[in-house]
């Protein structure tokens, strides 16, 4: 029954799957190609936003839809597919489990396929009990790729459907094949998993499963073949989003031409201070506010502020890569507290006592026998917490800070940024040339301020299943507090800006960089610097800190127009709140990304929409700077806007639903209820108001670049991904052209227009 | 005249107001947390109409004294709690939850009615306190009618066999599962605790109750410890804990078994409500298997703190009677305790232990109390003398525990044979969902 004739004749150069290195077979080419069509999605410790139609990036938007619907909107599945995802979403509840389960599926170290071969066998639900169908998992082929291969001559697939195929049992099962798609490729400590998953694996797992429930699955071609058929025509929405995408383009074009053809000689002394703030849309309007409060001037720059680093946190000795996920680490940092630090004993006394109350009660939680008391000890006080946290929850944080040491060990962890004897640090040149590729990049290489403020971000929620989702992306959903303090370390280094006035770059020597961070739910700015003695700069803080407070609260009047209370106190409050569905807007209503010097912008009220990354064409001669924004903040501005995008056009298929009936599975994602999918993308509360009116607004991302349009033409034709992004029109990018003054956005056919001529 | 016959329909004695008074306030803390947490929501206003009739329904069915309107409250609050199950009512797997809900607390129910029908017609009263008050423990139909009255405790509180239904209702809201879980599961303990005068005059069934909770709660704990998503993890445990509930009851201790459904209602509720904080929860390794210095030190914390159990629940341990069983798991906790605090602290450390261990065992003794000296005028605390059922359920729990324990090095000794493998395997699949509860197809879901 089982053969293996003819199909492995060709072999595969380009074979990015390591099992079968050794052994090339057409099968694994075709599970590659199957594999490309899914996008990864992250999970919910560092939720990173990703298009959820990346893998069909390499069509054109609209029929990347058509394709997408008929991938991923089918509104019903053959029954036994049901069945078959029934079971696969069990064994991948199991075997995916980050730290729920206390007794973890057996023998998954030896990775999907081993460990789910052995156990299968004593699934009731696959068998059934019937000897020839134990005997077949009892004899399954060790190689994962010789069992897809049998798997696919006993369902009798034609050779040229087989691609399709594979990619169905994908595709039918979405949020799962997204994760393993993360695990696969894009996990950076792949290599180090306690429990191993590769992407041939889980097909095998796939196509065994429907063997056995399913063996005339080969029928599945023909449904949705005949689906195709039918659900033919293009959404609807497809109308009412160029719609949009026009409207809003004109207006931001014409304020910014405005902005940036006025009388330009408004040549301003030097800033008092200047700030570094992340390119993310919420820095926007709290910029605004900062820069009424004094002589200042603020900067957008990706929030990872260029460093490719991971931040060792020698405290709590967590580790995480603190840059965006296109990079890997080149560097490790390690963060502590100095022993001189007198805050260091109380931080390790409360730490000490908290990890002590943790284990006591995770150690009578998850056992045997012993939750019974547990519950009788702690309902009373649980009874207590429950009335408080709703009540009062800010009453209820004070409290817990009382025994929380979180915040005074974020404000006195400093990173160790020399090379140490355990490998980690950076080197010199490292530093010097993070510094000046910083300084240069959002061209602040003159007039550099006697203070210069980077300001990183973070979101505060209670919770909140999806924290991460509103720390900084940039730095692969963490909060950008480490980054701003290693960047503020370096550019504080003697050495380092000896280097940097060799390159021309004049750092005053009176001038220093502080660390910050923004609090995006509360618009609290904190700054990292206690170290200085100067009276004349402590004064100095101390007026910055006063701004700082007249923005927030400006900048939090601002925002809670767009929350359902019009009270700025709530905004507090609801960072405090467990039963908060909405904490912050995060980056609803993204739209633009503006590159450009500031005064581009500072005028006009972009309503938190807008990245904005600092940029000066005429200290970019051969655009190299201008290459690094378009295909590194911008491909992660648009990851971000084509989540939003898809979890507002259908919130089921690519979103991840109401946040009301979630359930979190191994501490990596979402379901809905009982077991579902994997949930990827936003749940409903993040994108719309209510169940039926949206916030969101759904534009693809439009880049605006202040340089000649030449100069950008020339970057395209050198970038794959930007020809990919713009030609196929998941983005789209507009130019105001300082040579003639003009605005001009790019057709999908890569043909620069004239925005004003063309009257739309 | 008619307020009188008004008020011969209630009772409102000790049981009624500790309970009625869990109900409140768990229903008025989950309404507003509701407010915030369901905000947006098409369906607002119904849910909240919605739960507050049902604190209304189980109040009154709860002070109820008058078997019909007992009954007659029962089923309207099963049903709004179907209701509110069914939230989402265009998501079919949600439409299949409360169907499956429905099935079993119509079983309930029925069980409900014969007992009462046939109560009725063993005493010739229809108030619940004249037949508990004139029940004859020897009478086959009374005990007949215990037995169904059991049985619908059991579909109440999900308890084998009927656990099906807890398990597979989580396409709820977030803030209903909290409410089934810290109110309307624990109808079942309430009934029994209720009828409990009866169930103290008929040694069989008490024997048949702490068999049936306790074999519940091994199961469920198992269940519980594989689970990999957080919100099915909880309600195994409530399975469990449920599970224990009836199996203190069937210990003749109904006032211990009250003040496990409260404490436990309060602490469920709040894991329920707090479920989504489970991301950035930590979970501390599992310790390694202790050394003999840790066992024995430990043993000598256990002793202190059980001792203070004692003590503070004012219990006398010269008569050995069931109220031993309890003691004992006190001890298995205060062990437990001790070793995951010496563990990590050197000798030096051992009075801290001993402070703490004791501080908690003479906390939770007075946390029992309290609802026993509240209930004292019921006189529901009746402990049985111990016989071998008793001595063997402890020992399983303790075996149980034990295992766990020494899990690690138990692994390491490679017994991981075919049997464990398979009895793995047999408990992942016994505590799925029902199918049809599941969303298997992405695009089935819908948050109308």
């Amino acid at each position: 029954m089982l053969t293996n004739t003819g199909s492995r004749t060709m072999s595969v150069e380009d074979n990015h799957i390591s099992d079968s290195a050794k052994k090339p077979h057409t099968i694994d080419k075709i599970v590659v190609d199957a594999w490309n069509n899914i996008a990864p999605c992250w999970p919910l410790k560092n939720l990173v936003a990703a298009n959820p139609l990346q893998g069909l990036e390499a069509l054109d938007f609209e029929f990347a839809l058509s394709q997408a619907s008929f991938y991923f909107q089918q509104q019903a599945l053959p029954s036994l597919m049901n069945e078959i995802n029934r079971i696969t979403i069990k064994w991948c509840q199991a075997f995916f489990d980050e730290g729920q389960a206390t007794i973890k599926m057996p023998l998954r170290e030896q990775g999907l396929y081993a460990s789910w071969s052995v156990l299968a066998v004593f699934d009731e639900s696959l068998h059934q009990n019937e000897p020839a169908k134990k005997n077949m998992l009892i004899n399954l082929p060790a190689n994962p790729s010789h069992a897809i291969e049998e798997s696919i001559e006993a369902l009798n697939i034609p050779q040229h459907e087989r691609e399709e195929f594979l990619t169905l049992m994908l595709t039918s099962l979405p949020g799962w094949s997204s994760f393993v798609k993360y695990r696969t490729e894009w996990d950076y400590q792949k290599n180090i998993q306690t429990h191993p998953v590769s992407q041939l694996e889980y097909l095998a797992m796939r196509l065994i499963m429907t063997r056995l429930i399913w063996p005339e699955a080969s029928d599945l071609l023909h449904w949705y073949k005949k689906n195709k058929q039918v659900s033919h025509s293009l959404p609807s929405q497809l109308v009412d989003l160029e719609k949009n995408e026009q409207q809003y383009r004109r207006d931001l074009l014409s304020k910014l031409s405005q902005q940036a053809f006025q009388s330009q000689e408004k040549k301003q002394s030097q800033a008092d201070a200047q700030f570094i703030f992340c390119i993310d849309v919420r820095s926007e309007p709290f910029r605004r506010a900062l820069e009424k409060q004094g002589n200042y001037e603020t900067y957008g720059f990706a929030g990872f502020f260029g460093l490719s680093v991971s931040v060792c946190d020698q405290i709590s000795k967590d580790m995480h890569a603190s840059c965006p996920v296109l990079l890997t680490p080149q560097q490790k940092v390690s963060e502590n507290i100095s022993s001189h630090n007198q805050s260091r004993a109380t931080i390790i006394r409360k730490k000490t006592l908290s990890d002590t109350l943790r284990r006591l009660y995770q150690s009578l939680k998850y056992n045997f026998t012993t939750p019974f008391t547990l519950a009788e000890m702690l309902g009373p006080w649980s009874g207590l917490m429950m009335i408080t946290k709703t009540l009062f929850p800010n009453i209820f944080s004070k409290c817990k800070h009382v025994f929380s040491y979180q915040r005074e060990k974020s404000l006195n962890l400093m990173p160790h940024i020399d090379q140490a004897a355990d490998g980690s640090g950076i080197s010199l040149a490292d530093q010097c040339a993070y510094a000046e590729s910083a300084l240069r990049l959002i061209d602040l290489t003159k007039n550099i301020s006697p203070l210069v403020v980077i300001c990183g971000h973070k979101s505060e929620t209670k919770n909140n299943a999806y924290a991460a989702a509103l720390d900084c992306g940039a730095c692969g959903g963490h909060p950008g507090g480490a980054n701003a303090k290693i960047l503020a370390a370096i550019l504080n280094s003697h050495d380092v800006r000896a280097h940097l006035g060799k390159q021309g770059i004049q750092v005053p020597a009176e001038t220093i960089f502080v660390a910050a961070e923004h609090n995006t739910t509360t618009d609290e700015v904190t700054l990292y610097s206690r170290h200085t003695t100067d009276a004349s700069m402590m004064a100095k803080l101390e007026t910055l800190q006063g701004s700082l407070a007249l923005a927030r609260q400006e900048n939090t009047a601002y925002r809670s127009q767009a929350m359902d209370h019009c009270h700025a106190k709530s905004i507090m409050t609801r960072s405090q709140d467990w039963a908060q569905t909405r904490p912050e807007w995060g980056l609803a209503r993204n739209a633009a990304f503006v590159v450009g010097p500031r005064r581009l912008t500072q005028d006009i009220d972009l309503e938190g929409r807008c990245f904005l990354h600092n940029y000066n064409w005429l200290e970019d001669k051969d655009g190299a700077l201008l290459t690094t924004i378009l295909t590194a903040p911008m491909v992660v501005a648009q990851w971000i806007n084509t989540q939003y995008l898809f979890s507002t056009l259908d919130n089921v298929a690519f979103g991840s639903g109401s946040k009301v009936t979630q359930n979190i599975t191994g501490k990596i994602g979402i379901m809905q209820g009982n077991g579902s999918d994997l949930m990827h993308g936003l749940p409903l509360q993040s994108v719309n108001q209510t169940d039926t009116d949206s916030y969101h607004q759904p534009l693809r991302l439009m880049t605006v670049v202040f340089a000649p349009r030449q100069m950008i033409s020339d970057i395209i034709a050198k970038q794959a991904i930007l020809q990919k992004l713009f030609g196929n029109g998941w983005a789209s990018i507009a130019c105001v052209d300082p040579g003639d003054k003009k605005s001009y956005y790019l057709s999908r056919h890569l043909v620069w227009q004239c925005s004003t001529s063309l009257g739309d | 005249m008619l307020t009188n016959s008004f008020y011969s329909y209630f009772n409102i004695d000790a049981l009624a107001g500790i309970v009625v008074g869990l109900v409140v306030i768990i229903g008025i803390t989950i309404g507003l947390f509701s407010r915030r947490y369901m905000a947006g929501d098409k369906k607002y206003r119904q849910y909240m109409v919605l739960l507050g009739l049902l604190v209304v329904s189980v109040a009154v069915m709860v002070s109820a004294d008058h078997l019909v309107l007992f009954f007659i409250t029962w089923a309207i609050s099963n049903y709004l709690l179907i209701r509110l199950m069914i939230h989402k009512s265009s998501w079919p797997p949600a439409v299949a939850s409360g169907w499956l809900a429905a099935k079993t607390m119509l079983i309930g129910l029925c069980s409900l009615g014969f007992g009462f029908i046939l109560l009725y017609k063993a005493a010739g009263h229809v108030s619940i306190q004249a037949i508990t008050h004139s029940f004859d423990g020897s009478d086959p139909v009374s005990i007949m009618a215990l037995a169904f009255i059991l049985c619908a405790a059991m579909t109440q509180s999900a308890l084998w066999p009927f656990h099906r239904w807890l398990i597979s209702s989580l396409n709820s809201p977030t803030p209903v599962s909290a409410m089934m879980h810290a109110g309307l599961v624990n109808g079942g303990g309430y009934l029994l605790a209720r009828f409990a005068p009866c169930y103290l005059t008929v040694t069989t069934l008490l024997g048949a109750m702490f068999i049936l909770g306790l074999m519940t709660a091994l199961v469920a704990s198992l269940w519980k410890l594989i689970q990999s998503d957080v919100k099915r993890m909880l309600a195994c445990s409530t399975v469990a804990q449920m599970g224990f509930m009836v199996m203190q009851c069937g210990l003749g201790l109904f006032p211990a078994a009250v003040a496990h459904l409260c404490w436990h209602g309060l602490f469920k509720a709040n894991l329920f409500l707090s479920s989504n904080s489970v991301v950035r929860e930590k979970r501390v390794n599992t310790p390694i298997p202790p050394t003999l210095a840790d066992m024995v030190q430990a043993f000598l914390s256990a002793l202190f703190g059980s001792y203070f159990f004692v003590v503070a629940s004012n219990q006398n341990l010269l008569s050995p009677d069931t109220r031993l069983v309890l003691v004992a798991l006190a001890f298995i906790t205060a062990y437990q305790f001790s070793l995951a605090f010496i563990k990590h602290f050197t000798w030096k450390y051992f009075p801290l232990v001993l402070l703490c261990t004791g501080v908690l065992g003479g906390g939770y003794g007075l946390s029992i109390l309290a609802i026993e000296s509240l209930m004292a005028p019921l006189n529901l605390m009746q402990p049985q003398p111990l016989n071998f059922l008793h001595i063997g359920g402890l020992l399983l729990l303790a075996a149980a525990w034990v295992v766990m324990l020494f899990r690690r090095s138990l692994a390491s000794k490679k017994i991981i044979s075919s049997a464990m493998l398979k009895g793995y395997v047999r408990a992942l699949n016994a505590s799925q969902p029902l199918p049809a509860t599941i969303t298997t197809h992405r695009n089935q879901y819908s948050y109308e």
